[in-house]
């Protein structure tokens, strides 16, 4: 059998691996599952210029529009969730133009993606008709070469420098596994040229080989990994941990020191110490 | 679970009087109401009450319905209803994960029956804005956006939606930007019912402590009074469930709903 050398490393490692001006996607929805150790150290690494790319994100970019890291946008719904609603950064973000938004609904910026993944220059979308959004973005309208009559909303392609998602288990050569739903990160693992991963543990490939089919990213896709436990935080991992709802209180009381408390109470901040 | 968890009593009680049916369970249940039998029906994210609505259909209904909802869950049978309408708890007991890409995909090609979908402002065609309040380059507010409407409104086969607030800056006559078209099939506020009706929202019935006429004079599109009557009251079960279902009262405290 083949030996791989292993794709580990720290997270600051993997964190610096990401230029300036890169666009990312963002894995998990939401509070749940998202890269959140990854999110936290693009901040701490003083990051500028990054574009997120994310159907349904919410605390990762009202962090990174917070602290002045992200520039553009392309999302289809951003919420706090839960009980807090609107992102008050990302929303403050956009209201004063520090961020460009690229409005999407959440399919048509999976179309995009699937655009990429499937290595075409665009990608076929359902409903659609009826909204402004084509308008604002130039999205086109192309009749069924095939003849139906029917008229078919294009999406253009959609391709990520990098995705970054957490999941529950890697291997050494960096094959990941996700419990419960993957959200979007299959086919954000498919558009983006390279794929970075956090995990809650590294475990022996003897384990994956029981049930191959399991594995949401075979490990020659991926670039690098790192294993933050509770990386997650302050959202949830399926079935590890919930949502800490009051570490959220905490990242939404607006004074500059509530943020680098934040940073410093970080699961990945205490185990340095 | 679709099969009875609270039995009916022999003695029924009277149902409760207007001014003690509070807008929150006014809301609830009349969101529940639009489920129908051996449908497919979905919730997503930031839907805490159409999720309740949902999982009190499950609880409330004798019939048998699908409820598949944006953690990836097909029919669960979470223990507690989770303050995010797209926590994984919502997967408990699931037999399957139906995640993201598949369940707009299902919606897509027709295959979702009854999709909530959320809106901060809609019109009287059952149109729909979620992206910003004044100019959309230039928002006073810029709000969640997009999300499923623009693709789901058009291809699920009935959409329902709910506001908290009931005011001529939530149903409008105009709105400010248009995220969905496609003609939302339902509406519940805290007061009053729509349904689609020949591609208008009609006023179907109100709330039994507000007039017709104050339902349309808080309504920014223009509301057709005529024989509208009070909505149908809960029932025990619809009731109970909903007590089941917050028995703490955290959902109803949250949601703040007013009457006036």
């Amino acid at each position: 059998m083949t030996q791989h050398p292993s794709k580990r490393t720290e997270l600051a490692d993997l964190v610096a691996m990401i230029p300036d001006g890169s666009s990312i996607t963002l894995g998990g929805s939401f509070l749940h599952r998202g890269p959140n150790a990854v999110v936290r150290e693009l901040v701490r690494q003083g990051k500028r210029e990054l574009e997120i790319i994310k159907q349904s994100p919410g605390y990762d970019i009202d962090l990174l529009c917070r602290a002045g890291v992200a520039s553009r946008a392309r999302t289809g719904i951003v919420a706090m969730e839960g009980n807090y609603g609107l992102a008050p950064w990302y929303r403050k973000a956009v209201e004063s133009g520090a961020l460009d938004l690229e409005e999407h609904a959440c399919a048509t910026l999976t179309a995009g993606l699937r655009a990429a993944a499937f290595g075409n220059p665009f990608q076929p979308c359902a409903g659609i008709d009826g909204s402004d959004l084509p308008e604002l973005n130039g999205w086109v309208q192309v009749e069924d070469p095939y003849g139906s009559g029917k008229g078919v909303w294009v999406i253009p392609a959609i391709r990520p420098d990098f995705a970054v998602v957490h999941v529950n288990d890697v291997t050494a050569d960096g094959d990941c596994r996700v419990t419960g739903t993957s959200h979007w990160d299959h086919i954000m693992t498919r558009a983006a040229r390279q794929v970075l991963v956090v995990a809650e543990r590294e475990v022996d490939r003897l384990e994956f080989q029981k049930q191959p089919e399991l594995t949401l990213v075979p490990h020659f896709m991926v670039t690098a990994f790192t294993v933050v436990r509770h990386g997650a935080w302050p959202g949830s991992c399926w079935p590890e941990y919930e949502v800490s709802y009051p570490d959220i209180d905490d990242y939404l009381v607006d004074a500059e020191q509530s943020l680098q408390r934040h940073l410093a109470a970080a699961p990945e901040a205490k185990e340095r110490r | 679970m679709s099969t009875g968890s609270t039995t009916a009593s022999a003695s029924v009680p009277a149902p409760p009087a207007a001014a003690e049916l509070s807008p929150f369970a006014y809301l609830v249940v009349n969101l529940s109401r639009f489920v129908r039998p051996h449908e497919v029906t979905f919730s997503g994210v930031n839907s805490s009450l159409p999720m309740l609505a949902c999982l009190l259909a499950k609880r409330a209904y004798d019939f048998d319905f699908t409820y598949i909802n944006v953690a990836g869950g097909v029919d669960p049978e979470p223990p507690v209803a989770p303050i995010s309408s797209s926590d994984p708890v919502l997967t408990t007991g699931t037999a399957s994960i139906f995640d993201n890409e598949d369940f707009y995909d299902l919606c897509c090609r027709g295959g979702m029956d009854l999709c909530f979908l959320g809106a901060a402002q809609i019109d009287g065609a059952g149109s729909t804005n979620v992206s910003a309040i004044g100019d959309w380059h230039h928002p006073k507010v810029r709000l969640p956006g997009g999300g499923g409407g623009a693709v789901m409104l058009p291809t699920a086969r009935r959409a329902v939606t709910w506001r908290t607030e009931h005011s001529p800056r939530t149903l409008v006559e105009r709105l400010d930007f248009t995220t969905a078209a496609g003609g939302m099939h339902g509406l519940v506020t805290p007061i009053a019912v729509f349904t689609l009706v020949e591609g208008r929202l009609r006023l179907t019935s109100h709330h039994p402590a507000v007039t017709p006429e104050d339902v349309a004079s808080r309504t920014g599109f223009a509301v057709d009074v005529a024989g509208v009557p009070p909505t149908a009251p809960p029932t025990e079960r619809e009731l109970a469930a909903l007590a089941e279902l917050d028995p703490d009262g955290h959902f109803e405290r949250d949601a703040d709903l007013r009457l006036t």
